[in-house]
């Protein structure tokens, strides 16, 4: 099965495609993050991920030209310092480096070669942290920021306050005036029926048994 | 899609016995033959690139990632990126090979390769490239120089392709590789039509409106059908001492990756 989806996301050039997007997200997030700066201790090393839902592997290098570093994104797995398999939901736990071992430990996933190149990528992963609001400053000026952010918060509460109001009027208007749904409490009280009425079968089952019984003895 | 960064003739068996050979469908004087299609990549070389990304509608940089991705290649590697034009590939495999490889990226044609030189320049690509003015079939360079050899859109362009397969043998290191990215035929008859309805029809058009030169990409596509189909040039690799030869389909056949190894 997985061979099949191997060869079909190959002939649709899959692994080439996301290498393509991924490469492309992560640069432009290396370009605006302080993390830049740790990839030189990367240089030319390559982490290989094989995700069990993908079915092909992501190799991931840093590479270094005259003017940055840059992080490529290939299906080359020749060349991995360090390969990893796991899963997706596995991944994500990744980003904190010292849970590697630990991930290992709990067979959530398996390393191959050097497991420090895979905690110097999580501890990258871990540190990109991105000020948008100083990078925009740097764009357009302090002032302009300061107003677009409040606009985009006071834009976010009403949009917050909005949907919150949308929200009760359509519940006002399915339950109370269409009636195509009942209320929570209407609901409870048909619980606490049923409730009523399967006790009282029950015991009305055990009467029974006991007057079969009584019968059966005289 | 790509007007070819080795100017020489487009056919399969290219020159005839008599002093004619091909241009494209045209039968010419073999005289004529390298200033006529030296003459296309001079006109379509800058603007080469942005052609590329119109006719294949960006897809031409998965052929060429699929290409890197099945090159196997490892820091330290020397890499020639034969009829390497505008420097796609070499820009890649100079950032995989690291500073202790190196990549010469080779072009016969002296247009497309001052493109490809400043644009490798502009990207800060300068620590390991190196730029040869070359001919596939009299590669100059050393026996068993290089660990991968690449020819991207290249081949089907070269006079005598059985040459120039054995000239790159020659160069390559006992257990490198050949990477031969190139057009080929569709696997599937409706997929051929649709594509030679948009090879005749609509791509001398876009060749027109953008690089103001229709004639070249008339060309281009008369060319792509004189080459040989996938069987045939994989047969060809063998023949030139190849071994464990193979080819990949890449959307449909209008594109094949061929693979061959020296040991």
């Amino acid at each position: 099965m997985t061979t099949a989806l191997s060869k079909i996301a190959s002939s649709l050039m899959i692994p080439q495609a996301l290498a393509s997007t991924l490469e492309v997200v992560i640069n432009q997030t290396l370009a605006l993050s302080s993390a830049n700066a740790s990839l030189d201790k990367l240089t030319q090393k390559t982490l290989t991920i094989e995700l069990a839902e993908l079915g092909f592997p992501l190799s991931f290098t840093v590479c270094n030209s005259i003017e940055n570093s840059q992080m490529m994104v290939t299906a080359l797995t020749e060349r991995a310092d360090c390969t990893i398999k796991t899963s997706i939901k596995t991944l994500q736990k990744l980003k904190a480096g010292q849970q590697i071992t630990e991930l290992i430990k709990q067979n959530l996933l398996d390393l191959t070669g050097d497991i420090k190149v895979a905690q110097q990528f999580a501890s990258l992963a871990e540190n990109l942290e991105i000020d948008w609001q100083s990078e925009l400053a740097n764009h357009i000026g302090d002032i302009p920021t300061h107003k677009l952010m409040q606009l985009g918060k006071s834009v976010s509460a009403k949009l917050k306050f909005a949907a919150k109001q949308i929200n009760a009027d359509a519940s006002e208007y399915i339950v109370h005036e269409k009636r195509l749904v009942v209320t929570r409490s209407q609901i409870e009280h048909f619980n606490q029926q049923v409730f009523a009425v399967s006790t009282q079968v029950d015991e009305l089952n055990q009467r029974i048994s006991q007057l079969i019984n009584r019968k059966t003895n005289h | 899609m790509s007007a070819s960064e080795q100017n020489q003739s487009p056919d399969k068996q290219d020159s005839t016995p008599d002093n004619t050979t091909h241009f494209g469908y045209k039968t010419i004087d073999k005289a004529d033959k390298v200033s006529m299609v030296a003459g296309v990549f001079h006109s379509v070389a800058q603007q080469y690139d942005v052609m590329n990304d119109l006719m294949s509608f960006g897809v031409h940089r998965l052929w060429k990632r699929f290409t890197i991705d099945a090159s196997g290649v490892r820091p330290g590697n020397k890499v020639l990126d034969l009829a390497g034009g505008t420097g796609d590939l070499t820009a890649k495999f100079s950032q995989l090979v690291g500073k202790d490889g190196k990549v010469i990226l080779a072009d016969i044609n002296s247009s497309m390769l001052n493109v490809g030189r400043d644009k490798l320049r502009d990207k800060g690509l300068v620590q390991n490239i190196e730029y040869v003015q070359a001919n596939a079939q009299y590669l100059p360079f050393e026996d068993n120089t290089f660990d991968i050899v690449t020819i991207a859109f290249g081949l089907r362009n070269v006079t005598d392709k059985d040459m120039a397969l054995r000239s790159i043998y020659r160069v390559l290191k006992p257990g490198g590789r050949l990477l031969v990215l190139e057009f080929s035929k569709p696997e599937h008859e409706l997929l051929n039509k649709a594509y030679d309805f948009y090879s005749f029809n609509i791509l001398p058009k876009i060749g027109e409106l953008v690089a103001k030169d229709g004639d070249s990409y008339q060309y281009l596509a008369e060319s792509i059908r004189m080459h040989p189909d996938q069987e045939t040039l994989k047969t060809m690799m063998d023949d030139a001492g190849f071994e464990q030869t193979s080819f990949k389909n890449l959307t449909g056949g209008v594109v094949a990756l061929h693979k061959g190894y020296k040991f």
